[in-house]
């Protein structure tokens, strides 16, 4: 018997455990009243032992892949983001860089309007005739202080003609070509300009030193000169017109040549180390605006009528002159009128004025004791010896005024 | 192939593994045989437990081993279908028979015979799978040959990548 066991053993074993699970699919199906065979659904309130066993061992793993796999997806797109952010961060950092440079390209744009817009109004409003230049260059050496504009002879400049800003005045004109042209500044050393200190009145000219300042030199010392006075053109140098901002005055110094006299230093009111447009006074002939002369029409037109008013009570006045009762003598003789352009001669006193015309005083027909020349004179009643405050009869134009000055207080 | 005597096969060496392979490979290949199908979709051409049954009923030369895996994988299985649990059991059951069966007599080193062996083995048990559930029970089954067919050529390709690897896991003596 053990022999047959031995020797069938694998046989045996299969066939035990193909019936036991025989057995068990038999268990687990069943057949229905219509003949069809179908698995037992059993009680369906629990699961079946072999099932959760299975579950168990599947599920633990199957949950670590599947966070395996989210993990890896989520490290995989982490990644892909993170390639695409770099990607993406260099392409707006590139952006970023270019917007910067665009920025301060139109931020630079927007000042340079500014400041044409400024040139422009000031222009516009200021008398003269003036052409806008750009600065174009520089002369390249700090001792040397001029600039050349983008504006020469073919756009109507001249030499010696006044470069202005709206701040203030720049420099002259010195050299011109035919689209460009030199310019020399006002703090150069060989530039000079007639200015006037605005309250004080001082004049002075105006130069450049060695360190491209700018100084008034050669004034007296003088306490009225103070730091922050507005130093203006003063006119007389027939390149600057009168009037024009120069500065402020910064401090005052001695003059270390000369005593008693001092040296101004003007803070210039144009920023002279940073100029980028200017203007050029090309004439200067007044140029007003249709509004400026209707004003200077009417005023002119308001002047000759009050002028006319004035000749018109002029006349009136010596018509009425003529037609009043004479003040004067009528038989006294007349004056005798200097001739015009008639000089005195050395030696003799000048000839006294013309008398102004007066009334002439008629005779009167019924004389009283108002009637001038009725009332006897203080020489008659008081007999004195002649002195010049007794010689209104010698002076016959002069009307013979009351003796006490209220004639109806005198009975 | 060459049929040896039957002491002389015994002799020829039992191959025996380390725990770990012995416990992790058959779980390993349930959990892939659960999880594969779900991305695979409709091209899960492979039964891993079966590739594995095989595989072990062959170098360990045991049938009852052979037949023990194979019944117990086939009820794992069978368990997570939601089916009548026991169908796959009786295949894999009489796989691993015939598997430990053949190594003792054949020459089970060649890949050759293995991958032949395997390919086979998968289509009979597709058939008993078949006839159990058709004939046995007289359940509704939806059947294709082809993909039976495709099956076992899916197990020949992985026990040809599989079975180097699990040799090398074998303890030299």
């Amino acid at each position: 018997m053990d022999s047959f066991i031995l020797r069938y053993r694998n046989l045996l074993v299969l066939l035990a455990l193909l019936l036991a699970q025989i057995i068990g699919l038999a268990v687990q199906v069943r057949r229905t009243d219509s003949g069809r065979n179908t698995p037992d659904p059993g009680d369906m309130s629990g699961v079946r032992l072999i099932r959760l066993w299975a579950d168990a061992v599947v599920t633990p793993p199957e949950q670590l892949s599947h966070a395996a796999k989210l993990g890896a997806k989520g490290l995989w797109q982490n990644y892909l983001d993170l390639r695409s952010i770099r990607e993406q961060n260099q392409a707006l950092q590139k952006t970023i860089d270019r917007l910067r440079l665009e920025q301060a390209s139109l931020l630079e744009d927007a000042k340079q309007g500014e400041r044409l817009q400024a040139l422009m109004d000031f222009q516009q409003k200021y008398i003269y005739k003036t052409l806008a230049a750009q600065a174009i260059g520089s002369s390249g050496s700090d001792s040397s202080r001029v600039f050349y504009i983008d504006k020469g002879s073919t756009e109507g400049l001249d030499r010696d003609m006044a470069v202005i800003t709206a701040d203030g005045i720049v420099g002259k004109v010195r050299e011109v070509f035919p689209h460009s042209a030199q310019v020399l500044a006002i703090n150069d050393e060989t530039s000079g300009a007639g200015v006037i200190l605005e309250t004080t009145r001082i004049r002075g000219i105006l130069r450049g030193n060695a360190s491209g300042q700018l100084q008034i030199v050669g004034l007296l010392a003088d306490q009225r000169i103070q730091r922050g006075e507005t130093v203006l053109t003063a006119g007389g140098d027939l390149i600057f017109p009168r009037g024009l901002p120069v500065g402020v005055v910064e401090k005052v110094v001695p003059d270390p040549d000369r005593d008693s006299f001092i040296d101004v230093i003007v803070k210039p009111a144009a920023h002279l180390d940073r100029l980028d447009e200017v203007l050029v006074i090309t004439s200067t002939e007044p140029r007003f605006s249709a509004e400026q002369q209707q004003d200077m029409a009417t005023s002119e037109t308001l002047k000759g009528a009050e002028a006319d008013a004035i000749k018109q009570q002029q006349k009136a006045s010596q018509i009425m002159a003529e037609r009043l009762p004479g003040l004067t003598d009528p038989n006294a003789p007349a004056a005798n009128p200097a001739a015009p352009g008639q000089t005195a001669q050395p030696g003799e006193t000048p000839a006294a004025p013309a008398a102004a015309p007066v009334p002439k005083l008629l005779p009167a027909r019924h004389p009283d004791r108002f009637t001038p020349g009725a009332t006897p004179s203080i020489g008659e009643e008081n007999p004195t010896p002649a002195g010049p405050e007794n010689k209104l009869e010698s002076k016959p134009d002069k009307p013979t005024q009351p003796p006490s000055g209220q004639p109806g207080r005198n009975p | 192939m060459s049929v040896l005597g039957a002491d002389y096969r015994r002799d020829l060496g039992i191959h025996s593994y380390p725990v770990l392979v012995y416990a992790l490979t058959p779980l390993a290949a349930l959990v892939l045989q659960a999880l594969l199908p779900r991305y695979l979709r409709g091209y899960a051409w492979f039964d891993l437990p079966l590739v594995v049954t095989v595989y072990f009923a062959l170098v360990r030369r045991d049938p009852i081993q052979g037949m023990l895996m194979g019944g117990s994988l086939g009820i794992f299985e069978d368990a997570l279908t939601g089916r009548a649990i026991g169908v796959n059991g009786i295949a894999k059951t009489v796989a691993g028979f015939l598997s430990g069966s053949v190594g003792v007599r054949i020459d089970v080193e060649n890949h050759t015979i293995r991958l032949m062996l395997t390919f086979l083995l998968s289509l009979l048990c597709s058939a008993i799978y078949v006839f159990i559930y058709r004939i046995l029970l007289g359940l509704e089954l939806e059947w294709s040959w082809l993909a039976e067919l495709m099956k076992a050529v899916g197990n020949s390709v992985i026990a040809m990548a599989l079975f180097p690897l699990l040799d090398r896991t074998q303890i030299k003596e």
